[in-house]
């Protein structure tokens, strides 16, 4: 009797087990198939909006040949431009979180000092900050030790943050790029007094395809996949990135780098 | 007096794009890139037709379509939505809610705009766009 008891307590204990995997299992498939769901729309709106723009360029130039000023070919022309490299970067995200979730991004780390691609970076954007008269700086001093990193990658981690400052800032605001040393790693700080992020979007918030529920008013919608990216490259990294308010407003993105 | 047409869209390019025919043809065209200020641009503005993307940041289109019916001074407005997302569900629902008319960005080419809205403007249906001939 208490051999039949204790194999049919083994059985049922297998058997609840089992009730949880499929239940996981089933809870992972539908997960699975919300975030297609989702992803193909955003992938079919972000790459027509640019094709859109692309071919009424052309179609302008083409069937309104001699009614156009020069000026007006010039922007259809840089129109057509920028359409095209807002493109690629749509396709190369799409391709990077493809690869990150498949297991497959690799970064090429190089030895470097980070605070070259620091000024580089503010460099870059301090027109577009000039634009929005936000003041864009990067008071970068203090010892840190070069070390090996992905360059490229690491700016793309930048572009993305500093944008997207910029992008939040009201007129006057301020956006700041710092990095310093900690024990064994450096550490990167983004911060603007813009608008902030509503408290229920920050656990989502590098999440793919998650936009902050306050963007009205602040410019395209974009792919929702940049802070996503901005993770991947950062832990392929063996480095980590959070996000903190930035009293009395705004937000500050952190990411640290080991120092290898 | 030029015909009024409030272009509500947030992607600078397609309004770049597809608004320059629309200014050949002599329309005042009137561009709102912040979906939340385009329901107080329609009261002020009196547009004779709204152009309105369906996808804007923070707000939709379709919202924007339902309040403008539910009052008084902007129902009659003539809409055309736009989308690139091509669903039954999105086009439908702009029907419902009482859209005029309904257009695939990246169906129609901007030469063909003003054809397109002739209609709805009470204009003859001609193409601004002269073909050069060879």
């Amino acid at each position: 009797m208490l051999v039949i008891s204790l194999i049919l307590f083994s059985k049922t204990r297998d058997l609840t087990k089992l009730k949880k995997y499929e239940e996981a299992f089933i809870e992972e498939q539908a997960k699975k198939h919300s975030e297609q769901n989702e992803f193909f729309p955003m992938v079919i709106h972000e790459l027509r909006s640019p094709l859109s723009v692309i071919s009424g360029a052309a179609d302008l130039l083409i069937k309104t040949t001699g009614e156009l000023s020069a000026e007006q070919i010039h922007t259809l022309l840089h129109q057509i431009k920028s359409s095209s490299s807002g493109l690629l970067k749509v396709v190369g995200d799409i391709l990077d979180i493809s690869k990150m979730e498949g297991g497959k991004f690799q970064i090429s780390e190089t030895y470097g000092d980070i605070r070259d691609v620091l000024r580089e970076e503010c460099g870059y954007f301090e027109p577009l900050a000039k634009i929005k008269n936000v003041t864009l700086s990067c008071p970068v001093s203090g010892k840190i030790p070069s070390f090996s990193f992905d360059s490229d990658r690491v700016k793309q981690v930048l572009n993305n943050l500093i944008a997207n400052s910029i992008k939040f800032c009201p007129e006057k605001g301020k956006v700041v790029v710092n990095a310093r040393k900690d024990a064994r790693s450096v550490i990167v700080e983004v911060a603007d007094d813009g608008v902030g992020i509503p408290d229920k979007d920050k656990p989502m918030i590098f999440h793919k395809f998650f936009q902050a529920s306050n963007q009205a008013g602040v410019g395209e919608k974009g792919t929702g996949l940049g802070l996503a990216i901005c993770k991947g490259i950062i832990e392929a990294h063996g480095g980590k990135i959070w996000m903190e308010d930035n009293k009395p407003s705004g937000v500050k993105f952190i990411f640290s780098l080991p120092i290898k | 007096m030029p015909k009024k047409i409030l272009f509500v869209e947030d992607d600078e390019g397609f309004y770049n794009i597809f608004s320059v025919p629309l200014k050949m043809k002599g329309y005042d065209v009137i561009h709102v890139s912040d979906g939340s200020l385009a329901v107080e641009k329609v009261i002020t503005e009196k547009p004779d037709l709204i152009l309105l993307d369906i996808v804007l940041p923070g707000t939709s289109g379709l919202d924007i379509l339902k309040e403008l019916r539910e009052r008084e001074d902007t129902k009659e407005v003539k809409v055309v939505m736009l989308t690139n997302f091509g669903s039954d569900d999105n086009i439908s629902k702009a029907m419902e809610y009482g859209s005029n008319d309904y257009l695939m960005k990246y169906n129609i080419v901007p030469s063909e705009l003003p054809a397109k809205i002739a209609g709805l403007l009470g204009e003859a249906q001609e193409s601004v766009v002269r073909v050069t001939e060879s």
